[in-house]
């Protein structure tokens, strides 16, 4: 990769959110982090990111609902949904409505990391053939 | 042209033998003619009947075991019918403990992760911010603990043990034991309390449980700068009201119908388990009450818990 991805990363859990922005940057990676639905809504609407992190269950616009906002505004940022309880159904419901992938809390920073690696090729790969 | 032969005996036609019976009076023949005939009547009669019984018990038989049969498909789909539900009640309860639970988890493993990641650097360790890390990990297994605490206690069916409960002096000892807390929330709390109220037949430490989570519930509203009003009073028929009211932020219409619900929480993470309401719920149920909510949007909630004054524990 050229240059690394720019990460919008989004969780209400403030220690949670804090902790994997500094995990993240350690490992070189450039994060933006928000606590909500609707600040990152507002964040894209400044500029676009490549890839985002975000949390399923949060007060105001879910994290479902944050989805397919963003897929419909803002298609070309792959999103991977973190979540502390998944399920067939809403796995199914993130793939649905364009979610690139979902991992389930706690999980390993590598896996985060590989899954941002992954999201950031698959858009790369987008951009180079489009449609 | 008219048939003069004569016929022999054996050999006449009916209408023949009729006149031939009625002439020469062979009267014996006519009663026995008429016995077989009854006879072959009443056979046939009672082999009618004797059909048209078993039909008849057939049909009700085949009508019993259709019931039967009914009865058991019905009670068939009403076991399904609960099942589905108790097992909708148990996903809808393990989703919310997942969350609860492995949101605090992967705060634990960032730092650990983040820790050990300090530790491997060439540089001599920050420990402040190690201190800060290793506790951060206590509070979160805190917090865990207290998720599976109220679960617990949520979970116990214990029988209450019921005991004359004077409501008034039970209410004031769980408004002191806020006290500290509301004074730094700069929250008022009014009591308005019923002086002719009668003592109940309850259990004092259940009921206790109840006012302490309804008066946490009142401050977590209200967060800072508020007003909690708890009152009680006679009601009929033969019950008491206790009425906790707050001027916190409310909750909308959409969310009333869930605040009862297990892990259902409109407070930010980390912030309270979803557990409160529904154990006072439970509990308010077990002692043969209702507990209800009244609430907008900015102004505030007021919970009412109406209690009978004698006690018929109900097994939940």
């Amino acid at each position: 990769m050229p240059t690394g991805p720019s990460i919008l990363l989004v969780d209400d859990e403030e220690r949670f959110r804090q902790n994997l922005k500094k995990m993240l940057t350690a490992h070189g990676l450039t994060v933006t982090a928000v606590g909500s639905g609707d600040q990152a809504l507002a964040e894209l609407a400044k500029q676009p990111y490549d890839v985002m992190l975000l949390d399923m269950r949060m007060p105001g616009l879910s994290g479902l609902e944050t989805l397919a906002i963003l897929k419909k505004d803002y298609p070309e940022t792959e999103v991977i949904v973190l979540t502390g309880h998944a399920s067939v159904d809403a796995a199914a419901e993130i793939i649905r409505l364009g979610g690139f992938e979902f991992l389930l809390k706690p999980c390993p920073l590598e896996e985060i990391i590989a899954k941002i690696e992954s999201a950031y090729e698959r858009k790369l790969a987008r951009q180079e053939r489009p449609g | 042209m008219t048939d003069s032969t004569p016929h022999l005996p054996g050999q006449e036609s009916w209408p023949g033998l009729w006149h031939h019976l009625a002439v020469y009076g062979s009267s014996w023949l006519v009663a026995m003619l008429a016995i077989i005939l009854g006879m072959f009547v009443s056979l046939l009669l009672g082999l009618v009947a004797a059909l048209a019984a078993g039909l008849s018990f057939l049909t009700i038989h085949r009508l019993l075991r259709q019931k039967a049969v009914a009865d058991q498909e019905k009670h068939l789909v009403d076991e399904q019918l609960l099942q589905s539900q108790k097992l909708a009640a148990l996903g809808k309860l393990s989703a919310g403990l997942a969350h609860e639970i492995n949101n605090p988890l992967a705060i634990i493993r960032q730092e650990a992760e983040w820790l050990l990641f300090l530790c491997r650097q060439s540089e001599p360790l920050d420990m402040t911010e190690a201190i800060s890390g290793l506790r951060q990990i206590l509070k979160q297994v805190d917090r865990s603990r207290e998720i599976t605490t109220n679960l617990l206690n949520f979970a116990r069916r214990q029988q209450p043990i019921v005991q004359a409960v004077n409501l008034n002096r039970l209410v004031g000892d769980m408004v002191r034991l806020v006290a500290k807390e509301t004074e730094q929330r700069r929250i008022t709390v009014v009591t308005q309390l019923a002086p002719d109220l009668p003592s109940i037949n309850s259990d004092a430490p259940l009921l206790r449980q109840v006012i302490l989570n309804l008066l946490n519930n009142a401050m977590q509203a209200i967060d800072q700068d508020g007003t909690i009003t708890i009152s009680t009073q006679p009601t009929e028929p033969e019950a008491i009201l206790i009425q906790i009211h707050d001027t916190g932020c409310g909750i909308s219409k959409e969310l009333l119908p869930r605040i009862f619900d297990p892990f259902f929480t409109t407070k930010p993470q980390g912030k309270g388990t979803g557990l409160g309401l529904s154990i006072c719920h439970g509990i308010i149920e077990r002692l043969g009450g209702t507990i209800t909510v009244a609430s907008e949007v900015g102004k505030g909630s007021t919970f009412t818990v109406k209690l009978p004054i004698t006690l018929t524990p109900k097994e939940i």
